[in-house]
């Protein structure tokens, strides 16, 4: 039985670029022939040979063909696909599926947004100002820690999101920006 | 003794300390926020206490309600653990008022001790040396520029009631001095209720090295030996390990005298630590700080001594005369402590929040696990983001690296994003093995904060995402069936089922 996959990403640890991979089974043993998505290797590996064994729910362990054991362990959160291998963490977003409904559906170049959930200190810029690159443009606290979100780079306040005391999620946006029409180039 | 003691605490030390309880045939009681009902540190205890609400402020933080709590459930003592309420001298007076026992130290040397400055003078009067520092300090303030004349840049920015590198900045520039005191002045108010800051003269990477002491009402003093918790980020320790590799046994023993004099001169009674920085050039050592409470990293000290802190500050509390001597902490082999923590160590280690979709900690001789989360719960923003702490024994220091570093290797975590990685990194880096380290040694080494992605297992891993999004549970399948990936409840899986 021959089927392909496609639509996974890895974002985590790094990102690389859409993986498509197709899956021959024979008999329960699996061969992997990869193309994309190793962020940066050039050639395409060779085809892998595995054997799959599902222990439980969202838990197996595999075999290469050099006898080697890799247990491993999987779940869902939303799109995302949370592997567990080799002491590692690796996530990959499945594409088609639906972007999780907190985060901003479109990021213009120019948002600032929540780099963790917290709640909002305290709003330093309004509206119509212009903030400096690295400049501090609003204060965080999350898990009783402070931190200081501050603008990638000189530009004028466009819209600001959020009001201090509100609790946002990461990726939510907390401020607009305007390119800075006074900024030498 | 005691029948029922009230735990005023959360997670893993809340889990911790109610194992010692039940294990000396005294009922714990667990007190619990509004999100903290079905937690650990409830069903480890025998009685649950509500405090209602999210905020820490109306619950862990709450003095009066605790109190009411005890006093409802008929506890004698209160334990209050670390951090929240543990180095509050109101809430020890509190519990006095009421009849309580609070397992800890006085009131009075608390709020000695819990004044940095004031903890300072108390070492300084006991012959133990200290660094230099200014006294409290205000943005714009005269004395703060006169300390920078006299001691120079970087500076270190304190807060007088601080601990666990909240209300601390270090300044380099002139410039930053001034709005530095101003946000440590805040964090600190938000975090203690205390905004008082100082400086701080900054002594470049020294060790971290602190000395547990345990102390009766009747002025028995001993010491534990030493903790060396050196390995930190942003001041906030990660591994720490027993004994010191930078310790000699003369060091060792200079150290200890000092903080038995510390304990004594503050008039300190049960569990407490006095910190230290250490010159490990010259074998200098200053008085940092001395903690009033138990320590995050105690379990490594329990593990080389085979004794139960937690135990014996109950007992003391209790008004049990501490029977151990000096001359019988004989510390055994090495042990290592790490932090587990729900942080993000590719991304700045942003707190990760989520549910714990799969919490499958190792096990194996020698290895302990204290840990307040369990599989399927969710970790909030609320709360500190330390999910555990795994410790390691073995008879030498290279033994105890190995089984620490295997059992990370097999932790398995899904759901959040921890800094396992950043902790394997560490241990396998050849400067940490060499055991010659200082606080500097994660700032000067930025590969090992952010470690390389584990390429080798990354074309297997690919294949297994690929193999995985075929699986029923997969989108692969949920899509063709209705709903998209984010309705698909990951423990709806496939169920038993062996691929040949």
């Amino acid at each position: 039985m021959n089927r392909s996959s496609r639509g996974l990403r890895l974002i985590y640890p790094v990102t690389a670029g859409p993986l498509t991979c197709r899956i021959a089974e024979d008999a329960g043993a699996f061969t992997f022939h990869l193309d994309g998505g190793e962020g940066g290797e050039s050639s395409a590996p060779h085809p892998m040979a595995l054997q799959i064994s599902v222990s439980q729910a969202g838990e197996g362990l595999c075999r290469d063909d050099s006898g080697r054991t890799h247990p491993f362990a999987w779940a869902w959160v939303g799109p995302q696909l949370h592997l567990w291998l080799a002491g590692s963490l690796f996530i990959f977003l499945h594409e088609s599926g639906r972007r999780p409904t907190n985060t901003p559906g479109s990021q213009a170049p120019g948002d600032i947004l929540a780099p963790m959930p917290g709640a909002v200190l305290e709003v330093m810029v309004a509206e119509g100002d212009r903030v400096e690159r690295n400049q501090t443009v609003m204060l965080m606290e999350s898990m009783k820690m402070e931190l200081a979100i501050a603008s990638p780079r000189n530009a004028v306040v466009r819209r600001v999101a959020v009001t201090p005391g509100q609790q946002v999620e990461r990726g939510m946006r907390l401020l607009e920006l305007a390119p800075d029409d006074q900024e030498d180039s | 003794m005691f029948t029922k003691v009230l735990v005023a605490n959360r997670g893993e030390i809340a889990v911790r300390i109610n194992r010692t309880l039940s294990a000396m045939g005294i009922a714990p009681v667990a007190v619990y926020s509004t999100p903290d009902a079905g937690a650990p540190h409830v069903a480890t205890a025998e009685y649950a206490m509500a405090l209602p609400g999210h905020s820490v402020e109306e619950t862990y933080l709450d003095i009066p309600g605790i109190i009411r709590a005890a006093q409802d459930c008929d506890a004698e003592a209160i334990h209050p653990g670390y951090g929240f309420l543990s180095e509050n001298p109101n809430f020890a007076r509190a519990c006095q008022d009421a009849g309580i026992s609070f397992i800890g130290p006085s009131p009075e040397s608390m709020e000695a001790l819990g004044d940095k400055l004031r903890s300072k003078a108390i070492a300084q009067g006991a012959g133990v040396a200290v660094v230099p520092s200014s006294s409290v300090c205000t943005p714009g303030d005269e004395q703060s520029w006169e300390f920078l004349e006299k001691w120079g840049l970087p500076v270190m920015v304190k807060a007088a009631a601080g601990g666990g590198g909240r209300g601390m900045r270090l300044v380099h520039d002139r410039s930053d001095l001034e709005s530095a005191l101003e946000s440590a002045g805040r964090e600190a108010h938000a975090a203690f209720g205390d905004g008082r800051v100082f400086l701080e003269h900054y002594v470049a990477n020294p060790r971290h090295v602190e000395i547990q002491v345990l102390a009766d009402t009747a002025g028995h003093v001993i010491h534990l030996g030493e903790r060396e918790c050196s390995i930190q980020r942003r001041h906030q320790k990660i591994i720490e390990e027993t004994p010191s590799p930078a310790l000699t046994p003369d060091l060792r023993r200079r150290m200890g005298d000092a903080a038995v004099a510390v304990a004594r001169a503050a008039g300190y009674f049960n569990a407490g630590t006095v910190e230290f920085l250490l010159d490990p050039l010259c074998a200098d050592f200053y008085f940092l700080e001395m903690n009033a409470r138990l320590q995050v990293e105690h379990p490594i000290t329990e593990a080389v001594l085979g004794l139960d802190m937690v135990e014996w500050q109950v007992r003391i509390a209790s008004g049990e005369p501490l029977s151990l001597q000096q001359v019988n902490i004989q510390p055994r082999g090495h042990a290592m402590e790490a932090r587990i923590y729900s942080e993000d160590p590719y991304h700045d280690f942003a707190p990760s929040t989520g549910a714990l979709l799969r919490w499958q900690p190792p096990g194996g001789p020698g290895l302990r696990l204290d840990s307040g989360v369990l599989q399927g719960q969710e970790v909030s923003i609320y709360y500190d983001p330390m999910l555990a702490k795994l410790i390691a024994w073995a008879p030498d220091r290279n033994s105890c690296l190995g089984r620490l570093e295997a059992a990370l290797f097999q932790f398995q975590v899904l759901g959040v994003v921890t800094n396992i990685p950043l902790l394997r990194s560490t241990l396998a880096h050849p400067q940490f093995r060499s055991g010659v380290y200082d606080t500097g040694f994660l700032e000067w080494n930025p590969a090992v904060t952010v470690p390389a992605p584990p390429a080798e297992a990354l074309n297997l891993a690919s294949a297994l995402a690929a193999w995985a999004a075929n699986q029923p549970s997969g989108p692969g399948w949920s899509l063709a069936g209705g709903g998209g990936p984010e309705y698909v409840n990951p423990w709806q899986s496939v169920g038993p089922r062996r691929l040949p």
